[in-house]
């Protein structure tokens, strides 16, 4: 093969980042899971805010997206069981992705222990890629 | 009471003494008349007038300088300090050169005594006035609470320790942030502001809207207004009063009429997710074997759901202000650039209904003090509206303009050359769900953006007007405050905070300290 042919690098990186998309909403988990796949990520979907919580504790996830309202435990225990007091610190960047509402202080407190705070409305799953391309 | 003793028993031996002298004048007495006998009686009664003479004047003066002196001295002083003979002057220790030092001694005693009676008389008092402190903070029905300089809990009224269901042994002497665990939903916290006060200023005071304070096991959050008064040199160490408004339940029914709209939010914004995903999705599957007028009416799908986004974003902002839940903080920022993201973000909207946009920004605009979400919102609203209003008519361009105005702040004008507005509904286009007929029957839309967009510019202490005239077009114009001027006002006022806004909603419309 002629090396002027070999695909593009710049979307396909060597070592494949992991992404762990905790999102109980079926479709929004299918969209999301489609355009990282697609833009050369690793992702392993959990659709239950426990099993994610234990997923991410093995810590081989470079980004977990973190949807707010979800089984079992809340997104918002989630984040304080990873980034609260006592917590083992781990490599992933955390981007919450919620279509949910709150208040100002409220969400002051999720983006602080947060590394992004994203509405899923007001991006498209392309959207996310490219945010996510540029978070290391 | 040794020295007291020691003056009983050298009255005694005083009197001891002047006895003996008495019996010596009276054996010298005695023996005169005996050996003088027979002597003239001239010389006798000489002798014995001089010896009469001696014993009435020595005797007494004696007895006078070494007793009598000495306890009337003693009576003087406790006279002087008795309360109801303030006239008394105190006793003249000097005058006394016979037994100076027992008198000195009890005299100093007996002024012992009263300051014992003193210090029982004002510990009394003070005992008295640590109750009506007591009384009041006990029986107010605020909670209180004093801190030292540490930030422990010198103190917590009853009220407190019944808010927060302690008692005082497990809040007296323990970190405040220890107990509370409130939560002020900004970086503006009580600790930050002491630290602050700490460092600038002997007395400050500081109040603070909303705050939240977390209730172990699982208690409902208690929500509150909290006063703050700060006072370095106290003397009893009492450095920090805070003072707490319980609002909880207004608050939270105020939670509960915005948390409606928010399920709300939630539920409509779930289906947009998936349409605009599925349309990109689809418009990627389709890449290339799309004809022109199928991708076209994909685009104005994902168009269409665009503004639905933003739609709901308005809706939930026009609650916010009409729950007094808009928090405005005002940041330095360039203005430029802020136009120019809002410009880019519309741009697929204008594409599709064939209108320009064009800009026309002064280069030497100063950097503004504004809240950067609400603005862009604002311009969103006007840059909306003249992409709509244009799209109507044959002239499709929106001229965005900013500059420095007559009175050095920075304007912004939107100008369109759609329709334009009758003159007869220009005065009522700010107000909440106004649309003229025409625009109704036309235009979609829900009035709620002009609404929104002026109590927001007013809110930054901006002003928002119209110019439009039927079939030439309209131009929006509204103006914001240069950050040095805010920083200025900031300097000026005696508050932290810069308080705006005509519907008084704004509320900690804080300057962030650079």
């Amino acid at each position: 093969m002629n090396p002027a042919q070999q695909p593009n690098t710049d979307t396909a990186p060597t070592t494949r980042r992991k992404v762990l998309v905790i999102e109980d909403e079926h479709f929004i988990s299918e969209l999301y899971v489609r355009a990282l796949t697609r833009a050369g990520y690793e992702v392993v979907p959990e659709v239950d805010g426990q099993k994610g919580l234990e997923l991410a504790k093995t810590d081989q996830f470079d980004i977990i997206l973190l949807d707010l309202m979800i089984p079992t435990i809340t997104g918002i225990e989630v984040l304080r069981h990873l980034r609260g007091p006592g917590s083992t610190p781990l490599k992933a960047k955390i981007v919450i992705t919620t279509n949910l509402e709150q208040r100002d202080e409220i969400r002051a407190d999720i983006e602080s222990q947060a590394d992004a705070y994203l509405v899923k409305a007001e991006i498209t799953p392309r959207e996310l890629v490219e945010f996510l391309n540029t978070i290391k | 009471m040794d020295n007291l003793q020691k003056f009983v028993s050298q009255v005694r031996g005083r009197l001891v003494v002047i006895l003996l002298i008495n019996n010596l004048l009276l054996f010298v007495d005695w023996w005169v008349i005996e050996h003088l006998i027979g002597a003239s009686t001239g010389k006798l009664i000489i002798t014995l007038t001089v010896i009469t003479v001696l014993s009435l004047t020595l005797l007494p003066w004696l007895s006078t300088k070494v007793i009598t002196q000495p306890t009337k001295m003693i009576w003087q002083a406790i006279l002087h300090i008795a309360p109801d003979a303030a006239n008394v002057p105190a006793p003249n220790l000097k005058q006394h050169s016979i037994g100076r030092e027992l008198v000195a001694n009890l005299v100093s005693h007996v002024y012992q005594l009263a300051s014992v009676v003193d210090t029982v008389e004002k510990t009394a008092a003070r005992a008295h006035a640590d109750l009506k402190t007591d009384f009041i903070a006990n029986s107010l029905p605020l909670p209180l609470i004093v801190l030292d300089k540490n930030q422990n809990i010198l103190f917590a009224n009853k009220a407190m320790l019944d808010y927060v269901k302690l008692s005082a042994s497990d809040a007296v002497g323990q970190s405040v942030y220890s107990v509370l665990d409130m939560s002020f939903g900004n970086e503006h916290t009580l600790d930050a502001w002491l630290v602050q006060a700490k460092a600038n200023r002997p007395v400050d005071t500081k109040t603070w809207e909303r705050v939240r304070l977390n209730l172990p096991n699982n208690q409902p959050v208690r929500q509150f207004d909290l006063a703050a008064y700060y006072n370095r040199s106290n003397p009893e160490g009492f450095e920090t009063l805070l003072v707490f408004f319980d609002h909880t339940d207004s608050y939270s029914q105020d939670d509960q009429a915005l948390s409606f709209v928010a399920l709300a939010v939630h539920e409509l914004r779930t289906p947009i997710t998936l349409l605009r995903g599925y349309l990109e999705a689809l418009e990627e599957d389709m890449q290339g074997s799309l004809t022109p007028e199928t991708a076209d009416f994909i685009h104005k799908m994902k168009v269409s759901a665009q503004s639905l986004t933003a739609f709901i974003n308005n809706m939930l902002n026009v609650a916010r202000i009409e729950n007094d839940q808009l928090v405005l903080q005002l940041r330095e920022d360039t203005w430029p650039n802020i136009v120019r993201t809002a410009i880019d973000d519309l741009s697929l909207r204008a594409r599709v209904l064939d209108v320009e946009i064009s800009a026309n920004i002064a280069p030497d605009l100063p950097t503004v003090g504004v809240d950067r979400v609400s603005m862009y919102e604002v311009l969103l609203n006007l840059l909306d509206n003249a992409i709509k209003y244009s799209a109507k008519s044959p002239n499709k361009e929106v001229l965005i303009s900013a500059t420095v105005n007559a009175e050095g702040l920075v304007e912004t004008t939107v100008q369109d050359a759609g329709v334009g507005i009758p003159a007869g509904i220009l005065p009522n286009l700010f107000e909440k769900f106004y649309r003229s007929h025409r625009s109704k029957a036309q235009i979609g839309g829900t009035g709620l953006g002009l609404y929104l967009s002026k109590a927001i510019v007013e809110a930054h202490g901006g002003h928002i007007w119209v110019r439009s005239k039927e079939g030439i077009g309209s131009t929006f114009g509204f103006t914001i405050v240069p950050y040095a001027k805010l920083a200025d006002e900031k300097k000026n006022g005696d508050n932290n905070d810069i308080n705006r806004g005509v519907h008084g909603w704004i509320k900690n419309h804080s300057l962030y300290s650079r």
